[in-house]
């Protein structure tokens, strides 16, 4: 149900040149919807510099089949396509498969077009693209009211994000806008045998327990997806695709968020913490800052990313951005080795999903041992440097 | 200025045990806390009104029981507390929860922010948030680690980003949802607050106060189910060796070996 | 009866504990045991602020007008963060059992000088009742006041009193009892009375502290009195009366003495099973024989049980104060009770877990040894001893007749 509150209505127009189906107009001075176009795509409510315009929805979708395809939204970050979208890719297009649908990937920003081909190779059939100068810097407003309406326009059935800080950020606002279900932080996904629902796996509980969710009667389904969990396609530059541009213009005032400045915590290109393959942590037990020094060099034999815990931040050695556990990344990689950790059940909560977890510890009391598929007793200052060596000399 | 703080009562999951045999949760005798995160948002709320004035209203929906955590953010700090409870109100999944917390927030009335823990300990979905945010139509700010400016008419965030940090403006009303910060110690009341904690106003509202009986309360109006709940895979009893360093290593390079990583 | 804790109560427990955890963790209860006195004022000057030192001083006197029940919750708390006992024994049987029977009988003037600031945690206030002649013996007492115009001149020497090198520290004095006359033969706790001394009186020597075995980070010492002049408004309650003041006090410390014994179990059941359940021997975990497993919860049963015992005394003590529904003489039967049966059941369960463990539970690798060492002193004599307890307790039941020094 869409309401006008003609009160606070100013008309000052706006609304009526942003709607995307072009359902409102001005008659005798006022503001009037045509409920039968209108698509409830939020848009107008989004750009209202007064707030007059109140959308409430009930979470139904009232007729579900004839929302088609997987969509995977693509994050860009500092120029480059985060590795999250592949494996979205990946996974989208295992779901697409068994579902003998189509596998879009959705990108918006400002020179988008540059990153098509990529996308392709990847996997995606169909790329839905919005190229705009607004688009330019990620914000919940814009993004929100653009895949708000690829959505009402394109109708799909399974919409997966990476669940990044922007994707976190973005899926809740989309999900909220349309009155959908979303799911987050999603460990695996798969297509139920019976009623082709998107089946979504996620950790609860810190950790301890695992619950299936399905999202029956709102379309597109959709879900957050915890990076470095899922496996991307090899690319290949002879997949076909197709684009499908949409100019979605958004009047610079209806973002009402504006980024002052951005502190970069990492270098360009760098991979962070949660996307590693190999993730080498230190803890207390590494004595002093200067000591991450041998973690930086182990981690440039195994092609790993250095990380901490908690009290390393406090202690202002590395920066917050590379912390594991609860109130810092969580991560999945193959391998994740963690030296001088004692392994509070917070750092324990942050590691949980890795393949295999090293620990090497002096004492063998540290809670990290419950958990590590190999464990070390052992000072680590005479451990790391023999494995360095050793691993050189190979 | 009037301050919204949303909180959320969760079993503390660092306490939680599982039991070996059969892989399942000992539920029995984990304590209840406030949501770590929504703990950093009340602090800061705190702070924030020490500078500007104003009156911090803490918001809640759960079982009547949540009714302690609301009363630890009175001795906090807070001057009122309303707990959204009603077994209509079971079974919600984040739409129906943000669904219920708008309607709340509406019936309140003027307020300026709104602080929320960017996610639960428990569930850790990070939707909440957003979702309120979109359902009041008001700007949202998430993965925010300061309030570091704040006047009538904006306010400005220090937030986490994937690669660092941003510094983002919003006008009021707008809605931040915080991390936390390693160094962060919360604010511990003491007997005078605890006792000062009693004589504050602590509502209970239901389905009655909020309207809207045909809304998304609830189980009904959740858009998400849950189907299944099971214990993950165990991980493997783990090796662990104690052996002079020389020794250690070569067992280490043989494992890593063994598993396929060199 | 209720046994549900009120929402407050709750709180205070929960604050209690998380300031302990931040301020007070293990690590460093076992730096301050092996330095040695005298105790860090930080930790009493926090307490001060948290509101928990004589939490049970009414409002208008500068406490917060607790009861005697959440007292004791807090006493327990204390017990469990601090197991060697060393901040319980300053901070809540003496600074809190004997300070909350001082601010009831002194005057505005030493309220003022004494009772505000040590709620605070800025000064300290203590009890000295015990002489090198005897303690728990009253007819032995040998120090005296006499009255000189306004002002009582003090002699004598009193010896095994908590905190005496924390109160030269930080200022503060001592609840002292002495004799204003002769005593009759047959009643030799007549003609005793109590009066306020700070540390600084003029005449007043402290001695060298002792060496003691455990709670090290608190001080225990003596002094001599040579002419001590101070003035009437010291006196604390009537002339002649100090001997059942000071039976009040020591009903106020050993309640809550109990209580802390019985945070200090708790702590040391809980850190023994994180023991048990992890260490294994022959391929078992330890928890797995029934040699311990059996020891565990017995031990457990007493504590619950004991613990019952406290917070009924302690209701009972509320009743006592609050409409007069128990006499003291009920209420000390009780308190004896818990007073001798909670310190030696921390110590039994400390002895038990040190069993254990076996060589390390007798390192400082973990707190069990410090437990052991600390609650020993509240076994052998600290606020009256275990024999002395059953006197009481004897005394109730079997009536004044059969006495043992009569």
């Amino acid at each position: 149900m869409i309401k006008v509150d003609q009160e606070k209505c100013t008309t000052c127009g706006i609304c009526v040149d942003i709607c995307p189906v072009s359902a409102i107009e001005i008659s005798e001075g006022v503001i009037s919807i045509d409920r039968g176009s209108c698509t409830l795509c939020g848009v107008c409510v989004s750009v209202c510099p007064v707030n007059a315009i109140s959308i409430k929805r009930k979470a139904k979708t009232e007729d579900t089949s004839g929302y088609k395809n997987v969509w995977v939204f693509t994050e860009v970050a500092s120029g480059t396509l985060k590795p999250v979208v592949f494996e979205l890719l990946g996974k989208g297009r295992e779901l697409a498969d068994k579902l003998d649908q189509k596998l879009c990937a959705v990108i918006i920003g400002s020179g988008a077009d540059k990153f098509i081909d990529e996308l392709g190779a990847y996997g995606a059939e169909l790329i839905y693209m919005v190229d705009d100068p607004i688009y330019e810097n990620y914000s919940t407003d814009a993004y929100t009211s653009a895949i708000s309406q690829l959505i009402t326009e394109f109708k799909p059935n399974i919409f997966l994000y990476g669940a990044t800080h922007v994707g976190r950020d973005l899926a809740p606002s989309v999900a909220s806008n349309l009155g959908l279900g979303l799911t987050a932080d999603c460990t695996d996904l798969s297509i139920e045998e019976e009623d082709n629902l998107l089946l979504q796996t996620r950790p609860a509980f810190g950790g301890n327990v695992m619950a299936d969710i399905i999202c029956p009667n709102t379309r597109p389904q959709m879900a957050t997806v915890r990076p470095n969990v899922m496996e991307p396609l090899a690319p290949d530059e002879n997949r076909e695709y197709e684009v499908i541009e949409r100019k979605i213009s958004i009047p610079s005032r209806s973002v009402r968020t504006k980024i002052l400045e951005t502190i970069s915590g990492r270098e360009e290109h760098e991979v962070g913490v949660e996307e590693g393959d190999c993730v080498i942590s230190g803890g207390r037990g590494m004595g002093s800052a200067d000591k991450f020094e041998v973690l930086d060099e182990l981690a440039g034999l195994l092609s790993g990313v250095v990380g901490c815990s908690r009290p390393i931040v406090e202690l202002g050695w590395i920066p917050k951005s590379r912390q594991v556990g609860q109130s810092g990344k969580t991560v999945s990689p193959r391998l994740y080795i963690a030296c001088g950790i004692s392994g509070a059940i917070q750092h324990q909560v942050g590691i949980r999903n890795s393949d295999i977890i090293i620990a090497i510890n002096k004492d063998p009391k540290a809670p990290i041992f419950d958990i590590a598929d190999f464990g070390v007793v052992g000072d680590l200052h005479q451990i790391i440097p023999r494995l360095i060596d050793r691993l050189k000399k190979r | 200025m009037n301050f919204i703080v949303c909180v959320k009562q969760v079993p503390d999951t660092t306490e939680v045990e599982v039991d070996r045999e059969s892989g399942t949760i000992i539920r029995e005798g984990v304590p209840s806390i406030l949501n770590p995160f929504d703990e950093f948002a009340l602090n800061e709320a705190i702070r924030v009104k020490e500078k500007t004035g104003g009156r911090i209203t803490v918001l809640s929906m759960g079982p009547p029981q949540a009714q302690e955590a609301l009363r630890k953010c009175l001795a906090i700090g807070a001057d009122e507390a309303i707990l959204l409870t009603d077994q209509a109100f079971a079974g919600s999944d984040t739409w129906a929860t943000s669904f219920t917390l708008a309607r709340a927030v509406e019936k309140l009335g003027k307020y300026d922010l709104i602080f929320c823990g960017q996610q639960a300990t428990d569930g850790d979905t990070a939707q909440v948030g957003p979702e309120l945010a979109r359902q009041l139509n008001i700007p949202q700010m998430t993965y925010v680690e300061s309030i570091e400016e704040i006047d009538d008419g904006s306010v400005i965030c220090k937030k986490e980003t994937d690669g660092g940090y941003q510094r983002v403006k919003s006008g009021l009303p707008a809605l931040l949802a915080f991390i936390s910060t390693p160094a962060f110690e919360p604010k511990i009341p003491s007997i005078m607050e605890v006792m000062g904690a009693k004589s504050k106003t602590l509502s209970q509202w239901g389905i009655d106060d909020l309207g809207d009986e045909d809304g998304d309360y609830g189980l009904d109006g959740s858009p998400t189910q849950v189907i299944r709940v099971y214990s993950p895979p165990q991980r493997g009893e783990g090796v662990i060796i104690e052996e002079p360093p020389e020794v250690a290593v070569d067992k280490l390079i043989e494992y890593l070996e063994s598993e396929g990583i060199i | 009866m209720d046994f549900q804790l009120t929402e407050e109560q709750k709180l205070i427990k929960e604050s209690v504990r998380d300031w302990f955890a931040r301020n007070l963790p293990l690590e460093r209860v076992r730096e301050m045991d092996t330095k040695g006195h005298p105790y860090p004022q930080d930790i009493p000057k926090g307490l001060g602020e948290l509101g928990v030192i004589m939490g049970t001083v009414p409002k208008e006197h500068g406490g917060q007008g607790l009861d005697w029940f959440t007292q004791t919750l807090i006493a327990e708390e204390i017990g469990y963060a601090d197991p060697t006992i060393a901040c319980a024994a300053a901070f809540m049987a003496v600074a809190t059992g004997w300070g909350y029977t001082l601010d009831k009988y002194c005057s505005e003037e030493v309220r003022e000088m004494a009772i505000k600031p040590a709620l605070k945690g800025e000064k300290f206030v203590g009890i000295a009742t015990t002489e090198p002649g005897g303690g728990s013996d009253v007819a032995a007492f040998k120090s005296t006041a006499e009255k000189d115009g306004d002002e009582w001149v003090l002699n004598g020497e009193k010896t095994f009193i908590s905190g005496v090198e924390e109160a030269r520290e930080w200022g503060g004095g001592y609840w002292v009892n002495v004799r204003t006359g002769e005593p009759p033969e047959d009643a030799p706790h007549k003609n005793m009375t109590s009066f306020f001394v700070p540390i600084d009186a003029e005449g007043l020597e402290p001695d060298k502290p002792y060496r003691d075995a455990g709670r090290n980070a608190l001080s225990t010492g003596g002094f001599r009195m040579e002419n001590v002049r101070i003035p009437d408004s010291y006196r604390l309650g009537e002339e002649g009366k100090g001997f059942y003041r000071t039976m009040e006090g020591f009903d106020n410390a050993r309640l809550l003495i109990g209580a802390s014994s019985v945070g200090v179990t708790q702590r040391i059941l809980e850190e023994g099973m994180k023991y048990i359940k992890e260490r294994k021997t022959f391929g078992k975990p330890l928890a797995k024989y029934e040699g311990i497993q059996f020891e565990l919860v017995e031990l457990y049963r007493e504590m619950e049980a004991t613990r019952l015992m406290t917070y009924k005394t302690a209701w009972m003590q509320d009743k006592r104060y609050q409409d007069g529904s128990f006499k003291p003489k009920d209420v000390a039967k009780w308190i004896s009770m818990i007073k001798w049966k909670a310190p030696h059941l921390a110590l039994e369960a400390a002895n038990k877990a040190m069993h254990w463990l076996g060589a390390a539970g007798y390192s400082d690798e973990y707190m069990f040894e410090m437990a052991w060492r600390g609650v020993m002193s509240y076994c052998v004599g600290a606020e009256g001893g275990e024999n002395i307890q059953k006197i009481v307790i004897g005394r109730e039941l079997l009536g004044p007749d059969y006495v043992p020094y009569k």
